[in-house]
């Protein structure tokens, strides 16, 4: 047993410093004086954003309305009879801005673009791709990783913000029907509840999932031996340790910015 | 004769249990022509990937273009491997760029090109591959000849010194493999190019080589020209050309 708690613990921390490095030379690349191969990159970006962003506009649409509909009848419903109604903006805030925002579109890009990274790298790997590349002398993390991470950083970032107004906005016209709180009301209390500092942490912390979404799914892909029954392994591997590594920096951000 | 090339010296390597070769020695020089031949698990693509750099070896040395792989920076190596083309047994091209862009890739990241030095290159280089055609497809609709074909195009596209082509025959139809000749002797007779080649058959493309060396077992059985290659003493070799 302690055997086998050893062995993960080393396996864990190899894992994350494997990460950390992987995100830090694409970081290195970002910002590589080296102009070649930008054209390349720009194109793999805005490929990216169009995909993780725009593509998955509908869907992040239609769980921020239906997550802000049952927050906002929740809340509008169970304050009142505790006294507490004038706080429904701040409930609305705290949850959906804080939190549900950022880490419910952070799931949704992990479960669309995630595994497409994950398997497009993963089929690349088996198809000598990537050995083809490394053989022209073009920096694998230049050329596949730093264009998914600016990319996945980018959109992830926008689509927050989208599912915060889709649900503040959307859910509240929804949940109009059996609320009894006029719109402007709602409005004015939302600006005072909302601060600068949470569209600011919440904007962070969707660039933080976006950085830890594609570094680690480009590490799964690129992890990939050379056979095709891999791919699918470590796409499983992939998300599972993508959703506990953005439940764990959630945590983290919350902890260090708003407890007091 | 050029400047040695290529310098293996008693190199030991091994991928896995799927290849080794052992006391590998080989010299090859600037502008010569060689084929590593051999039957399939003999060793010769590990041997062509020392010769490339892109393989490390377990002990003894390798030298590629004057540089040995396994003590080089990150940014040697990066450097070596413009001045080498290399096509493997599959294509390996990118299958989410369009056949043209996989050519114009390593003059997009090497050089500092305009695009329509590039594109009048990448055309070029295709047209003279056979294959310019295909220009705006997609890798997934190419015949493995002409997929190969464009691989060629990718290896050749930049200034090569180079060329290293992994099982030159595999995918080719008997016009492809003509054009394939053509191109290695007019680059070499052009450029001054350097080329090594593995093939798991006789072949016509015997006839532009300089010397076969002739592998068994992860071993160099012989180097010899392609005339005498036939007459080697070994039931490996007799075998291939179908003498027993």
């Amino acid at each position: 047993m302690i055997a086998w708690t050893g062995r993960k613990t080393v396996e864990g921390v190899a894992y994350a410093a494997d990460i950390l490095f992987l995100g830090f030379l694409a970081f290195k690349e970002l910002f590589s004086p080296a102009r070649h191969g930008r054209g390349e990159a720009s194109r793999v970006i805005v490929r990216q954003i169009l995909f993780t962003g725009v593509d998955a506009l509908p869907v992040v649409g239609a769980l921020a309305l239906m997550l802000g509909l049952i927050v906002i009848i929740q809340a509008g419903l169970a304050l009142p009879q505790v006294g507490a109604g004038e706080f429904l903006a701040n409930i609305v805030v705290a949850a959906l801005v804080r939190e549900l925002g950022p880490l419910l579109t952070a799931f949704i890009v992990v479960w669309r673009s995630g595994t497409a990274m994950c398997t497009e790298l993963g089929n690349m790997r088996v198809g000598q791709e990537i050995d083809a590349i490394e053989a022209m002398g073009i920096s694998v993390v230049r050329f596949l990783v730093m264009p998914r991470m600016v990319g996945t950083i980018v959109a992830l970032a926008c689509l927050t913000v989208y599912f915060d107004l889709v649900a503040i906005i959307g859910g509240f016209l929804v949940a109009k029907v059996t609320l009894t709180i006029p719109f402007l009301v709602y409005l004015e209390d939302i600006g005072r509840a909302l601060s600068v500092t949470d569209v600011l942490i919440t904007v962070v912390k969707s660039a933080l999932f976006g950085l830890v979404i594609a570094v680690i799914c480009c590490h799964h892909g690129l992890s990939v031996a050379g056979a095709v029954t891999e791919v699918p392994q470590q796409n499983a591997r992939a998300m599972l340790n993508t959703v506990a590594a953005c439940l764990v920096l959630d945590i983290l951000v919350s902890v260090a910015f708003y407890v007091r | 004769m050029g400047t040695a090339v290529i310098e293996l010296d008693r190199v030991m390597a091994n991928e896995g249990v799927l290849a080794h070769v052992e006391e590998f020695s080989l010299t090859v020089h600037g502008g010569e022509a060689i084929a590593l031949v051999g039957a399939n698990r003999s060793g010769k693509g590990l041997a062509l990937k020392l010769c490339a750099g892109l393989a490390a070896p377990a002990s003894g040395s390798v030298r590629v273009l004057g540089v040995d792989p396994s003590a080089a920076s990150d940014e040697e190596i990066l450097h070596l491997r413009r001045r080498v083309g290399f096509v493997f047994a599959k294509p390996a091209l990118i299958s989410s760029l369009s056949v043209y862009d996989n050519v114009a890739v390593p003059l997009r990241y090497h050089t500092e090109l305009p695009e329509s030095a590039i594109r009048e290159r990448v055309m070029a280089c295709l047209a003279e591959c056979g294959v310019d055609v295909f220009h705006d497809h997609l890798p997934a609709g190419l015949t493995m000849g002409g997929a190969r074909l464009v691989a060629l195009a990718r290896a050749l596209v930049s200034d090569t010194e180079l060329l290293c082509v992994d099982e030159a025959l595999f995918g080719l139809d008997a016009g492809e493999l003509v054009r394939f000749r053509g191109l290695l002797e007019k680059y070499r007779r052009d450029k001054g190019l350097t080329i090594v080649v593995s093939v798991n058959a006789p072949t016509s493309l015997f006839a532009l080589m300089d010397r076969l060396v002739l592998m068994r077992d992860g071993r160099l059985v012989a180097v010899c020209p392609p005339a005498e290659a036939s007459r080697v003493d070994d039931p490996m070799v007799q075998d291939f050309f179908g003498n027993n």
